[in-house]
Formats: structure tokens, sequence, C-alpha cells
């Protein structure tokens, strides 16, 4: 056949460019996963270390301490008391001891030997750590020599009393070594109170030309158990193991303590881990970069393997993964390949972690099977069998729950066709409570002290466990419809602490606890508990309920004559119900929160500014339906001249005109319809041109509501866009007909759409009406509202909750307004577009042609005079129909670089404060960034708010403005209808200021209510020569000043300035009583 | 006080002093720059007018009357056109009135022929009913009084050219006397000749807003009348068209019949429906022979690379700007 030469021909040019090229790009997968790769590869070279450099004179310092160590005499076993006594007067060193301290009169022997073994281990040798994460280690353990031990020290922390002991000496010892080179101080590892260890931070001696790259490292000396030495059967999960209450007491129960047996398997698996992980790196070449993706993602979510931290971190990222690359669950057969790449491992562990909750299905790697079920009660599990190790062990439930979110998240952003994958996962901070929870709380820990336990991670991790428990049952109870998604809780870290002092407990450590609403179920005020019945289920069910609830509880009666337990509460925002059933709740089982500063709720901060209350949807609702209304009698109207005439005149100017009297009759026949209840007035617009609309229809209903009525003519836009597309037309023409071309649309087409869709959007959401009132509000506090359009914030906002990544959306509208504050602070607009997808199925076409549409504005205007924000949507692709007015950008450059800078000051005060921010801090404006501050009289302008259509103002001037009526409803207007307010008066006054003077002054001002315009000079408009064309008022330069320097300058013409204050005295005329002072700043 | 140049460019400078405000309590100069009128298209009342720029904001005619009169005394001054004034003047010259009815460019070019040459001909009576007609069309202003451009110009007309010399002569010796003429004073500016600024201003302006019924359906009627007539006078010229050839000697073919040129939206039906069919055709033959499979998959191997090189390129643009990708801190 003749197909066949040309397959042979192509085999010969295999090797060719664009073949290869092509292969390169097959292999980096589909488009969208394309990016990503590229992008994470860049990330993982620039975060490597170049450890040579970071670590100089690491293994030096490693092998001076190991020698340290070995020169360390063997000591004679004594007492404990008596060792700890002996080395606290001869070296002035306390030993560590773990709480509860050995009792004074026990026979512990503890004593010194020569280590069995020092070993390197953790990210140093596997070579995954980073440039930014926080403080870089080197870990060194050490194990302990068999014969100090006994096989029965697994028992009432008698192990970890001698290794305390063993740790003291070595500290004594290697103070004595380093000398002034280094500071040493005792940490616990990982937060684990039972575990401490020596930290050796070598003193800041580097010269100043050293490297750059030489970090700030520490070395830590881990002591640890040696290898299988505690017999296995006894250190199964169930075990107890502490029998010894604190007093020295037997202990009679035996409650299991899997902490404490997790522990002490860790202590002896430091060796098996270090190579299980060195035989995955070998078999898995992109084992190592998929750690380090690990790591970066856990970290940007606040994980690490610190108990505070939620005891998650890269060791337990690495473990997982090697286990999965060894033989996952299934016998055998391992869960990955070792050929992914590293971008598809870390996919395919977010994976892994989106389908497990570790806290609510135990998680068992190996064959064997052990009986994890009952455990959970105490924590997360996630088993591996073949060293008889939680993973999970330093976990809580809550970040068990937090993790599996944060997978969850990750992934459905992962699977997300249109969002910018990369960014949300490994670059956004999002470990930011404010971020995150609807509502955080702050429990005081010291006042709400409670008796010890059995658990070793002391206080405050049993009274996090109750209160999560308590938590739980009381707003995730799937019965009744979880009112939280999530709860976590943040305990406090110990610091490291001095080789001659007690640990110091943090001086006041209270625990924070995060709560995500679920919006519907949040705001609902009855909870109905199990139904009342006869069976001995449902009484037992009742029974439950009445225990936990309390007097709370009461039966009440239901519709179709059920009878249920129910709860009654008082609260009516989603926040105060969750602090009212937090408080009933944790006061009634732990007896906290009735003293007043037990419990801090914070997180309402933003919303209440606004004082936004659920009855504010009602307000809404009678506007809606006023407009309903008003709708119903337009379309009640009996020959309604538009339905008959489908033919407009073919003339811009006469559909105007035509416009006019289709208004002036529909206002007759609305007045006929309704005599009594309806006014309406024809209103001329503000118009420049008579192509552009001239006139509107205000009608006013006797009951309140007024509406605003403009005709939409279709001929209108055709005609528009054949003067745009007329080559014959004159420029200026045509550039007008576009201007009006847009703003036709804005009105006609995307308006109705936009509206439509944001209310669809804000059922939605139930939280995204509140958060953009609150984001105007802060567009307004910040006098930014003049520039913006309404319709723009509408749709940033709506953006936070489309594209949440790498959160969902949000549910409250704190979060909502700290995650738009987010989003505008990081937005690069001067090169990306805000595309939303509001259709839901935008196709990756649209997306690249939006991308390149602003693409080429950006070129053919790379000063941003005319295009400066971008924002598309399915409805509106061209991206300009809300950022630019009249052909002006709204906002400009200048106005949009503040606003960036104005949200990147307030996340970064988010972050810094945390919680406690005062909210109102956010929302002050900083007038002293102004060179010009106009105050507005207040009085005036509410005076300009009513004219009536009998009296001319002038002559009504001196009576009525200077001497207000003495009584407000005896006025010499009383019976007469004002006119409505075609604008708002002070927006006219501005709108007249820019128009005069668009180029000496940028001009700033708030809401309706915002009285002070805020201006700064443009330092662009400045000195010049002279020409008779000026953009503004100018001054001559006082001749003196410049026969000095340039006498026979005359050929360059003589320079003038900016006249600033005939400028500003003109605006004093323009103003008159309008204006009470203008201040001028820094001149 | 630094000495000002009395004379910038070829424009003499007149300081003009501004009272102080109580919102603005400062003494301030404004600087008029003044010289002769020499516009490129020269016209017969040059000789006796002065070119000013960079007037005052809230300038009217009563503001320079009054200024004019301090510097050589009333009676000189006759009139004053601003800059937008001007503008507008122009405009309109252009497209012969604010009333355009939508044609063909070359009907509409032809129409304005047409109807100049008839006002030449039928002389000014018509012109100046034309004027009235629209002028009673014209919609009513919502401002008791516009506010100028900052830095903008304006040409005011004197009495005679001896008045032009008086009044550079005069604005010289202010120089030397440093007594500068006061912006709006009230012994030059009588009290209700100029309507005030402020909120009056804009409470007058919302009342303009919201015309009187009548007066406004009266101005709509007007219209309504004239426009009619326009367009009568366009169809005339359209159906005239098809016999007359243009100046190059080309007859125009219009389609329709003898009644009436056809209509727009006609053609625009009749080009959807070809676009249309075209679509259709163009569908049918897709993927319809096998070179067409392979050019399609070659051009997807194609567009994979190319797309492929463009997130190279961006990231590539991404690690210029951003420096490096490192995570937040």
């Amino acid at each position: 056949m003749d197909s066949a030469p040309a397959k042979r021909r192509k085999l010969d040019h295999r090797k060719d460019a664009t073949d290869v090229a092509l292969e390169s790009a097959a292999l980096t997968g589909i488009s969208r996963s394309r990016a990503f790769v590229l992008e994470t590869d860049e990330l993982l070279d620039s975060v490597r270390l170049d450890y040579g450099a970071a670590f100089e004179g690491a293994d030096g310092l490693l092998h001076r301490i190991k020698g340290a160590v070995e020169g360390i005499k063997a000591q004679e076993a004594l007492p404990a008391a008596e060792a700890t006594s002996k080395l606290e007067k001869k070296h002035k060193i306390k030993v560590p001891f773990p709480d509860p301290r050995p009792h004074e009169n026990s026979n512990y022997k503890v004593t010194f030997a020569k280590p069995a073994q020092f070993n390197v281990v953790g990210s140093y040798v596997s070579k995954t750590m980073i440039t930014t994460q926080e403080g870089h280690g080197v870990d060194m353990v050490l194990v302990l020599p068999q014969e100090i031990l006994q096989e029965k020290d697994y028992l009432d922390l008698r192990y970890f009393y001698k290794r305390a002991y063993y740790l003291a000496v070595i500290a004594a010892a290697l103070r004595k070594e380093m000398g002034s080179e280094a500071e040493l101080s005792y940490e616990h590892l990982n937060g684990n109170p039972l575990c401490p260890v020596l930290a050796i931070q070598p003193t800041a001696s580097k010269p100043k030309d050293m490297d750059k790259r030489m970090l700030d490292y520490r070395i830590r000396i881990i002591p640890c158990a040696p290898d299988g030495f505690f017999p296995k059967a006894k250190l199964h999960l169930g075990a107890s193991l502490v029998r010894k209450g604190r007093e020295g007491d037997a202990n009679t129960s035996s409650e299991p303590t899997p902490f404490y047996t997790s522990t002490l398997v860790a202590e002896t698996c430091f060796l098996s881990y270090l190579k299980a992980l060195k035989q995955a790196e070998k078999k898995c070449a992109a084992f190592k970069d998929a750690c380090i993706l690990g790591r970066i993602w856990l970290q940007q979510r606040g994980f690490g393997g610190s108990i505070s931290q939620g005891g998650f971190g890269h060791f337990e990222w690495a473990v997982l993964l090697a286990l999965l690359l060894q033989g996952g669950e299934n016998k055998g057969q391992a869960a990955l390949s070792a050929s992914l790449s590293s971008t598809q491992l870390f996919k395919a562990l977010i994976q892994f972690l989106s389908m497990t909750n570790f806290a609510e299905k135990p998680c068992v790697f190996g064959s064997a099977n052990p009986d994890v079920e009952p455990l959970l009660e105490y924590g997360p599990v996630l088993y591996d069998s073949a060293r008889q190790l939680n993973i999970a062990f330093k976990m809580g439930p809550w970040s068990a729950a937090l993790l599996h979110q944060h997978a969850k998240w990750t992934r459905s952003l992962l699977a997300s066709r249109a969002a910018d994958q990369f960014n949300p996962t490994f670059i956004l901070k999002t470990d930011v409570p404010s971020h995150t929870y609807d509502f955080v709380a702050r429990i005081d820990i010291d006042k709400a002290s409670r008796e010890s336990g059995s658990d070793s991670r002391g206080q405050a991790w049993q009274l996090s466990t109750q209160v999560y428990l308590i938590l739980r049952r009381a707003l995730a109870d799937k019965e009744m419809g979880e009112r939280a998604r999530l709860i976590h809780i943040q305990t406090q870290a110990c610091a490291p602490w001095h080789l001659a002092e007690e640990p110091k407990a943090p001086k006041s450590s209270p625990l924070e606890v995060g709560i995500l609403f679920d919006p519907v179920n949040m705001a609902r005020t009855v909870d109905r508990g199990p139904s009342a019945g006869p069976s001995a289920q449902e009484k037992e069910e009742c029974e439950s309920f009445r225990r936990f609830w309390g007097d709370k509880s009461e039966l009440r009666r239901f519709e179709r004559d059920t009878i249920r337990e129910t709860l009654i509460w008082t609260s009516t925002t989603p926040f105060d119900l969750c602090e009212e059933i937090m408080r009933y709740a944790l006061g009634l089982h732990l007896r906290i929160g009735h003293l007043h500063d037990e419990i801090i709720a914070h997180g309402n901060g933003v919303p209440s500014l606004l004082s936004l209350k659920p009855a504010d949807k009602t307000l809404f609702n009678v506007a809606k339906k006023a407009f309903g209304t008003f709708e119903r009698d337009i379309r009640d109207l009996e020959d309604l001249p538009l339905r008959a005439s489908g033919k407009w005149p073919e003339s811009l100017v006469a559909i105007q005109r035509t416009k006019i009297a289709f208004l002036l009759m529909i206002g007759r026949l609305l007045e006929t319809s309704k005599p009594d209840e309806i006014k309406t007035h024809v209103g001329l617009e503000n118009s420049k041109y008579e192509t552009e609309n001239l006139s509107f229809l205000d009608v006013v209903y006797e009951s309140g509501p007024s509406f605003r009525l403009r005709i939409h003519s279709d001929l209108e836009e055709s005609l528009l866009e054949r003067q745009v597309k007329d080559k014959t037309a004159e420029q200026y023409l045509r550039q007008r007909a576009t201007t009006l071309l847009a703003t036709f649309r804005r009105l006609y087409t995307n308006l109705p759409l936009h509206n439509q869709y944001m209310s669809t959007s804000s059922t939605r959401f139930p939280a995204l009406s509140p958060t953009i009132r609150l984001v105007k509000h802060w567009f307004n506090a910040h006098k930014l509202s003049y520039h913006f359009t309404e319709e723009f914030i509408e749709l940033a906002v709506l953006h936070v909750f489309l594209t949440p990544y790498p959160w969902d959306a949000p549910t409250s509208a704190s979060t909502g307004f700290h995650r738009t504050l987010l989003f505008v602070a990081h937005w690069d607009w001067r090169s990306e577009p805000l595309v939303l997808d509001t259709s839901g199925e935008m196709p990756a076409a649209e997306r690249t042609s939006i991308a390149t549409r602003l693409e080429a504005w950006r070129k053919i205007d790379p000063n941003m005079n005319h295009t400066v924000l971008f924002v598309a949507t399915a409805q509106e692709p061209s991206g300009v129909a809300w950022t630019t007015l009249d052909g002006q950008p709204k906002p400009s450059k200048v106005v949009a670089t503040r606003m960036t800078a104005l949200a990147r000051t307030a996340t970064r005060l988010v972050r810094e404060q945390g919680v406690e921010l005062d909210c109102r801090r956010l929302f002050v404006p900083s007038l002293r960034e102004y060179d010009v501050l106009i105050h507005l009289n207040g009085k005036a302008l509410r005076s300009t708010l009513k004219t009536y259509a009998a009296i001319d103002p002038e002559d009504e001037g001196e009576n009525s403005v200077g001497r207000p009526a003495k009584f407000k409803n005896l006025d010499e207007h009383t019976g007469m209808e004002p006119l409505p307010l075609a604008q708002h008066p002070a927006e006219l006054f501005l709108e007249h200021l820019s128009a005069t003077y668009g180029g000496p002054l940028v001009f700033f001002r708030g809401g309706v209510e915002d009285n002070t315009i805020g201006a700064i000079w443009n330092p662009q408009v400045q000195k010049r020569t002279f020409k008779v064309n000026l953009p503004t008022s100018y001054k001559p330069v006082a001749a003196q000043k410049r026969s000095i320097g340039d006498e026979d300058g005359d050929d360059k013409g003589e320079s003038v300035e900016v006249n600033k204050e005939a400028i500003l005295s003109e605006i004093a005329r323009i103003g008159a009583d309008l204006v009470e002072r203008i201040e001028v700043r820094g001149v | 006080m630094p000495s000002v140049p009395a004379v910038i460019g070829e424009f003499s400078v007149l300081p003009i002093s501004v009272p102080p405000l109580p919102s603005f309590p400062r003494h301030v100069i404004h600087y008029l720059y003044v010289r002769r009128n020499t516009p490129k298209i020269p016209t017969a009342t040059d000789a006796r007018s002065l070119f000013l720029t960079n007037v005052p904001v809230d300038s009217t005619e009563a503001h320079l009357r009054a200024l004019f009169a301090s510097l050589v005394g009333a009676g000189r001054f006759e009139s004053a056109t601003f800059e937008d004034e001007r503008k507008d003047a122009h405009s309109q010259s252009q497209s012969q009135s604010p009333i355009d009815v939508a044609q063909p460019a070359h009907v509409a070019r032809l129409l304005q022929a047409h109807s100049s040459k008839k006002r030449k001909r039928e002389g000014d009576d018509e012109a100046e009913r034309a004027r009235e007609e629209e002028a009673a069309a014209r919609l009513p202003s919502t401002w008791t009084r516009p506010l100028r451009r900052s830095g903008s110009t304006a040409v005011v007309l004197l009495a005679d050219e001896k008045s032009v010399e008086q009044v550079l002569r005069a604005i010289a010796k202010t120089h030397k006397t440093n007594k500068y003429p006061a912006w709006g004073g009230s012994d030059h500016l009588p009290e209700g000749r100029v309507p005030p600024l402020g909120s009056l201003w804009l409470r007058a302006h919302n009342r303009l807003s919201y015309p009187d019924r009548e007066a406004l359906q009266a101005t709509v009627d007007a219209f309504s009348a004239l426009f009619a007539r326009r367009e009568q006078e366009a169809a005339e010229v359209a159906k005239r068209l098809r016999n007359e050839p243009d100046e190059d000697g080309f007859v125009t073919v219009t389609r329709g019949g003898r009644a009436a040129p056809a209509s727009r939206t006609e053609a625009e039906e009749a080009k959807r429906k070809m676009l249309d069919r075209n679509e259709k055709k163009k569908e049918e033959l897709t993927n319809f022979y096998r070179f067409q499979l392979r050019e399609r998959k070659k051009a997807e191997q194609a567009e994979l690379l190319k797309r492929f090189e463009d997130d190279r390129r961006k990231l590539e643009a991404l690690r210029v700007k951003r420096g490096k990708f490192v995570p937040d801190a």
C-alpha cells in the first residue's frame, strides 16, 4: 500500500528535534497539570539546600560530639535520687525527668555507659531539608547500651528516667567540651514530654564574609533504646504500662496507655525507620522530591511532627510514603509504583490522606491484623505492624480531622480544571486561624484547672481531649445535622529550657478552639433531638440526650404529632449560636466558661462592625417584593406603547428622544392606574451627547420604595455597533460610539445577567451576601469605592467563593472577608486576569482566549491608561465591563496599586496579630497619605437633598439654608412633594472635580456618608515648559530663580509649575458652602 | 513676594488676586495668560479679540467682563467664548446638526451637500427657521452654569482694536504697581448676575433635572416633527440617487423597488441566512476525507507542542518577574 513508505520515512527521522519536544510535552501530561509539574520543578529547585555550604562544619562538630561522648567514663549504678543530686552539685545541671519525677525513695538505679551506637538520622542524612523551613536540625541518635537497661524498664516510666539521666550526663560532658562555642539547652522531642533531648546551637561566630548560604543549624542529641530490647508482646497498643499514680501509689485501673506505649516503641525504631527510608530512596528516584513537596505542603498548613503542630510532619509523611511504596494494605502488592514522578507521588499521597481520616477509621499497614478498632477512642491510628508502631500516636483526633480536611481540599483543587493549582498548594500560607475558622475561642486552662490523669501528654492535652469530645457531641451531632464541619484545637508548645532549670510550663497556655461552620445548620435555633417514643431504644436515646444536654433539653411537640427532646437557643446569628452552645456545653460538663474571661470568642469582630443581622435578609426581601410589585404594575399597564412598537427610528438621536416620549407616557399611565400610590418624574441624565441615553423615569411609591426606569432598545445597540465598525466615519466619532456601546452593554446586557447570577449565588452561598457587604465597607472605609464599580467588588468576593482553594467556600462573613483581602493582596492584576467560571463549565479555550486578550491589552497599552483590572466571567468575557467606565479605567493604575497595598497591609496585620486583632483597625483610613483633605459640610449637603419643583433654590436661598425651621414638621414646604434626587450631591460635586482636575489631582472618597474627600497631587503633572494647552492651572516660576541658572534658556521656553493654591481656591469656590474646610498636608 | 515675569512666551501674564474664603483662608494669585488672538483660520474679529489661556474654572462671561472693566474701565468688553463652547460650535458645523438621520455614509454625505446647496439657495430666512426649529427641539440644560476644564482657554472680543492695546498695557502696568485685579469681586460683579455655585448650584441642578412635563413633551414633539421632515428629505435624496451619477460618474445601485430603499433589517437578515448556509455546508464536509483527519491530528500535535512551549515561556516569564518560587513564610 502507499502508506508503507511514509511510515518507514517516519522511523528514519525519529530523532527529530520536534519529536523530542513532543515527547517531553506528552510526558508532562495533559495541559492543566503540565503547568503544575513545571512550576513544582521550579519550586524544588529553589528550595533545595546546598548542604555543603549550609551545614559547613556540621560534620566536624558531630565527630567532636561523638568523641566527647565516647570519652565519658562509665559510672557506677546509683539510685536515681542520689545520682541526680550528685550531678546537680557537680555540674549544676538538672536531670530533665519527665513528669511525674521518680519518687524520692524509689530504688531505680541510673547510670552511664558508652552508647552502643551513634547514628545521624532524619532529614539531614536524607537531604530533604529546604531553605524555608522553620529551624534546621541535625539529629544524632545515641543508642543506650543494653547493660544499663533492664527488660522491665518499659514499666512506669523507668526507661525514661534512665534516659533522662543519661542525657544529663552527656549534657554535662558536652558543655565542658564546647565551652562558649555552642549553646546547650533541653527540649522535648516533637513536644513529647517523655523524651527530652539536648539541643546544641553553635554560637554565631561565623565571620561576616562567610557564605550567606550557611544556616543557623542546631544539632540535637537524641538518646534512644536498642532495637527489639523490650518484649514486643508487652508493648501492644492496648497495654497498660503506667500503673503507679503520681504519688507512687499503685494505680489499680488498667486503663490502656497507648501514647506511653507508642513513645516507647518509637524509641526503639529510629534505626529501623532510617533503614526503611534509605531503601525507599534507593528504590524510588522521586522519593526525596516527593518528601520535600510533602514537607512544604504540611508546613504551609501549619503541620509538623510536634504534638502542638498536629503530630504529622515530614517524618510521618516520608514513612507513610515509604510504606505505600513498599507494599500497601494489600499483602505484598505495593500501593504505589516506584516509577512515579514526584508530583505523581505527591498527588497519590494527598489522595490517600483525603480518603482516610485516621481518627475515624484505623489504617493498618502490613500483614498483622491487630485489633485496633477500640483504640480509636484514644486517638487516631495509623499502624505499622512490622514495627508495631502507631505512626499517628502524636496526633489528636482534631489534627487527624484537619489533615484529612486539608487533603480533601487540596485534592479537589488538583482535580479542578480551571484554578491555579500550584500557588494554593505550595505557596500560600494557610495556617492563620482567621482565614480558616469561622469561630475561634480561647479557653484559659489555668482557670479551668483539672486533676491530672494517666495521659503522659499532660493536663492541657487531657483538657483538650475533653473539650474536643464535648464540642463534637454538641456541635457535630449527625442526627440533628452537623453544625460544625471541623473542630480544631490548638495547644501550646513548650519552649526549650536551660540545662540548670526545670522545663518552663507555658505561662498562660490557652487552648485555641477553631470551628468551621456548616452555615445552614449553624443558623438553626431549634435542635430536634430523638423522639420520645415508647420503645426501649428510643428511651435510651432520650436518656443519653438528656444526660448530655442537662436541663436545656425539653420535650416539644412537632408537626405530625411527634414529641421530641428539643433544645431551644436564644441567639440568632451562627456565630452567637456557636458561642452560646459552646459555653453551655463546656459549662455543664467541665464547669468552665462561667467566669467571664475563661472563654473568649474571636472571629466576629469584622461582622459586628456592620452589625449584620439575620433580620437584614427580610429587609432585602421587602425591597425585592416591592420590585416585584413595580414590575407587575408596569406589566399591567394597558396599551403600553413598548409592546406595540417594534419599530424604532433608525437614528440614535431619535431613539433617545423617543425614549423620553415613552417615559412620559409610562409615567402618565402609571399615575392614572394607581393615582394615590404612585408619583412619577421624568429626569434628564447628566449626558454629554445627544446620542447617549438622555432620560430616566423615577417612580415613587407612596409606601416608600422608589424605582428608576430606563428603556432598552435593541436597535440602539446595532446602530452603535455599525458606527464602531464604520471605517469611513471619523476617529473621534468611532471612539465615542465604542464608549457608548460599552455603556449600553453594561447597563442593558451585563447588569441584568450579573444581578441574576449574584442573586442565585447568594442563595447557594449563605455567607456571600454578608461578605460582600463587609468588603464594600472596607472599600468605603479606605475611600476607594469612588474608583470601583460595585459589580467589580461583588465579583472579587464571588471569586473567593467559586475558587476557594486551598480551602472550601467560606462559611461565614468573617472568613469570607479575610480571604477576599488575601486574594486582593495576592492578585497580580498586571499580568493575571480574574476569571470567574460563572457557568460552571467554562471551556479551557475560553480561558486561554481571556488570558490572550489581557496580554493583548497590555501590549497595546503598557502604561495601563485604558485598561487596568481585567475581570471576565462566562457571560462577560470581554473582561472590562466592570473595570472601565466611559472609556476610563476604573480604577486607574494608581488606585489599583493602592488597593493592593492596603490589602497587603491588612493581611499582614491579620497574620501578625492573629485572632486577637482589633478588627476596627482594618477599617481605619490613614488620612496622612493624602496631600489634600476636603471636608464637606454635612449640614449643607443635607440641605441639597430636598428640592421642590415649584421653588427656585436661589430665591429660597438665604431664607431656609441659613436658618433652619424651628419645627421640622412645620417648615414652609409642608404638604409639598419634594423632587426625587437625581444623584447624590456629594457624588455630583466629586464628579465635577474629577472632570475638571483629572490631570493634577486624584480624588478619593468612600460611601454615601463619607464627608471627607482625600486627594493626591499627580506627580506626573508638575513643573513644565509653558505651552498654550495647559493640562491645569499653572503659575510662572519666579523670575530670579530662573535667571541664576539659565540665562540663555529662553529658547527652551519658560517653565511653569502647578498653581496648587489657586486650584484649591477654585475648589473652595466651586464647593462654596458645601466645603467646610480644605486641609493641606505636607506642603 | 518673588517677582513675577510680565511676559511668558508671547503671552502677557495677568496675575489675578483671589480673595480668601472661609473654607480656604489664603490669599491666592491666579495667573491668566493673555495674547492677541491669531487663530490658524483667521476671522473678521481677530484684530479686536484677545486669546486667554488658564482661565479659572468658575469663569463666566460676567466674570471676565468685570475683570476687563477693572483693567480698562467699563464698556470695552463685548463677549467671551470659552474653549468648550468653541468646540461645540466646531462639531456642530461639521455634522450640520445634532439630528442625524441614519443613512449609509455616502447618502448622508450627499444629503449634506444637497441641503447646504439648498440652504444657500434659499437664503438666510430658511436657515433662521431651521435654527429656531432645532432650538425648540433641544432639551433644557440641567445646569445653571458650567465649569471650565482646569487650564482651558477663552477668546475675548473687545470693542475695538484700541482696547486690545489698552488691555495689554494695563496688564504690563499691574506688574509695576503690584496692584492685581481681584477675581469675582462684588464691586464689579453685581449680585445675582451670576448664578451661585455650591449647594444652591447643585440644588438648582436637581430641580432642572426634572423639567416640567409639558415643556419636555413639547421638545419631544418638536423633535419628532423635525426628524420626520429630515427623514422625508433623506428618503427623497436616496430615491433620486438611483438615477443620479455621483462625482465620478457612477450610479449607485440600491436595492428595493420604486417605493423605498431596502430597510437595513432586511439586509441583515439576508446576510445572516447566507452565513448560516455557509456554516452548514462547511460542517458537512469536515472529517469527510482521510487527509482531513490526518491533518487534524497533525494540527492537534502542533497545538500540544505550542501549548507546552507556551507554558514553558510563561514559567520563564514568571521566574523573571517573581525571582524564585518560594513558599510564603
